[in-house]
């Protein structure tokens, strides 16, 4: 008799457990949109501002005087400067792991390179969950709160001034933002990208140009057309004028590009979250179902065994008493 | 005329304001309102608020308020990355005053040694001043009221 009330209660248990993902499925989807609505919303600025950089950069490279140091490679590197973005929560399935994983990952690949430097890392965290990296035996120098959903590229402000100042004084010779790029709902890439100095010979950093989606709000087209001409042809041909003087221009527009950087790997973060925790809770909910499903049906099974098990006795009993 | 058209594109973090082949582009950078053409040499630099004034391909006039940001001129190309940007006819005026009015009164509270931002405050001054002027010359060319 006890097993079919054990049961009864394990049904129930996991019912209200299907209830909660169910629930927590629902928020995530609601915040999936948002996020998602902010991710493409500044994508085309992002990657246009993206490019534009990447060109400066190559104009600067091509030059013997230098531009601006934020443009200029340093020969030695010594300390790594790592911007890590993760959520501030977990039950999102492997979106954090997998970010971490991908971290871990590039920078034994970065530290193997040439075999005797060994650069140093520091991470600089966006979100709590990233506090992990510090059990991996990382430096962990800042920790940025991070809000649910980002709303304006103030709020990526002080994290900017903190790498460009940190990049500018000679404290980091190389800054890497880890982010994880939105490609759609059920496609999430965990990706490093080089921040500082600008770096040319990257094919994939367009921040979610990846995806074929015509929703992505994308001048692929334009971004193309670029990069043929003066990605392939190896030599970039545009000597460009600067007014009123190429200092006063960078200086303005540099940190500026970069905090839009940063906003945008925040953002397109923030999605694929949302996205991971979505898929995570909407496969919790299918499992509680199926165990429900199962349980009820050995439940039936105990309460018939019971049954038959008690009409036998009875019967037995009256058998007995017939004769 | 000639046939030759600058592929003009400005974007916002918000959306992509406008985009389209035009003849010619006037822009208001922090060296002086410059106008390009096509064939123009490749050029960066940085805007201030003020008013864009364009030619389309088919001779029509559009007139644009841009409240900052930055210009890339490549081979007749014309990239605008603007902190705001809005066409003349999405303006609506009385809002503009409206805000205007706002921001004019909090310098003044400023001024009072009240704590509020200075940078900020007579950013928003300018922005407005830059929609002012767009409608006022958007009016001017389509000879409205």
């Amino acid at each position: 008799m006890s097993s079919t009330r054990d049961i009864k209660s394990r049904i129930k248990s996991i019912g209200n457990t299907k209830k909660i993902t169910k629930a927590m499925e629902m928020v995530a989807v609601s915040k999936m949109r948002k996020a998602i609505e902010a991710v493409l919303k500044t994508r085309t600025y992002a990657n246009l501002s993206w490019l534009t950089v990447l060109n400066l950069s190559r104009s600067a490279n091509g030059e013997k005087e230098k531009l601006h140091p934020l443009l200029t490679a340093r020969k030695e590197i010594k300390k790594v400067g790592i911007i890590l973005i993760t959520s501030n929560r977990g039950l999102c399935g492997g979106f954090n792991a997998a970010i971490i994983n991908k971290v871990q990952e590039s920078i034994q690949k970065y530290q193997k390179i040439d075999e005797r430097v060994v650069a140093e890392a520091e991470f600089i965290l966006i979100g709590k969950k990233g506090a992990v990296i510090h059990r991996h035996g990382q430096t962990v120098v800042a920790d940025f709160p991070k809000l649910d959903l980002a709303s304006e590229v103030n709020e990526i402000v002080p994290v900017a001034n903190l790498i460009i100042g940190g990049y500018l004084d000679g404290k980091y010779d190389k800054v890497m933002v880890a982010y994880t790029d939105f490609v759609s709902s059920s496609k999430q890439i965990p990706r490093v990208k080089q921040l500082l100095p600008v770096k040319i010979n990257q094919a994939d950093n367009y921040l979610g140009i990846v995806g074929q989606d015509t929703r992505l709000g994308l001048d692929k087209e334009f971004i193309e057309q670029k990069e043929e001409k003066y990605l392939q042809s190896g030599k970039f041909n545009y000597e460009y004028t600067f007014e009123p003087g190429p200092k006063e221009v960078l200086d303005d527009m540099l940190p500026r590009l970069i905090e839009v950087q940063l906003y945008q790997a925040l953002l397109e973060s923030n999605a694929s979250e949302h996205s991971a925790r979505m898929a995570a809770m909407h496969q919790a909910t299918e499992a509680a179902g199926d165990m429900v499903s199962e349980l009820i049906l050995s439940y039936n099974k105990a309460r018939q065994i019971s049954i038959t098990s008690e009409i036998a006795e009875i019967s037995a009993g009256a058998n007995a008493l017939a004769e | 005329m000639s046939d030759k058209y600058i592929k003009f594109e400005i974007v916002t973090p918000e959306r992509v304001v406008l985009k389209e082949e035009v003849r010619q582009v006037t822009v208001p950078t922090k060296a002086g309102e410059i106008t390009v053409l096509p064939d123009h040499i490749p050029l960066v630099s940085s805007l201030m608020p003020g008013v864009i004034y364009l030619k389309k391909r088919n001779g029509e006039d559009e007139i644009m308020s841009v409240s900052g940001g930055f210009l890339e001129v490549l081979k007749n190309k014309v990239v605008i990355l603007a902190d705001t940007a809005e066409r003349a006819e999405e303006i609506d005026m009385d809002r503009v005053e409206e805000a205007r009015r706002r921001a004019v009164e909090l310098k003044e509270k400023a001024r009072r040694g009240e704590n509020v931002n200075f940078v900020e405050i007579n950013a928003a001054i300018e922005r407005e001043l830059a929609r002012t002027k767009a409608i006022k010359r958007w009016r001017k060319i389509k000879n409205i009221k």
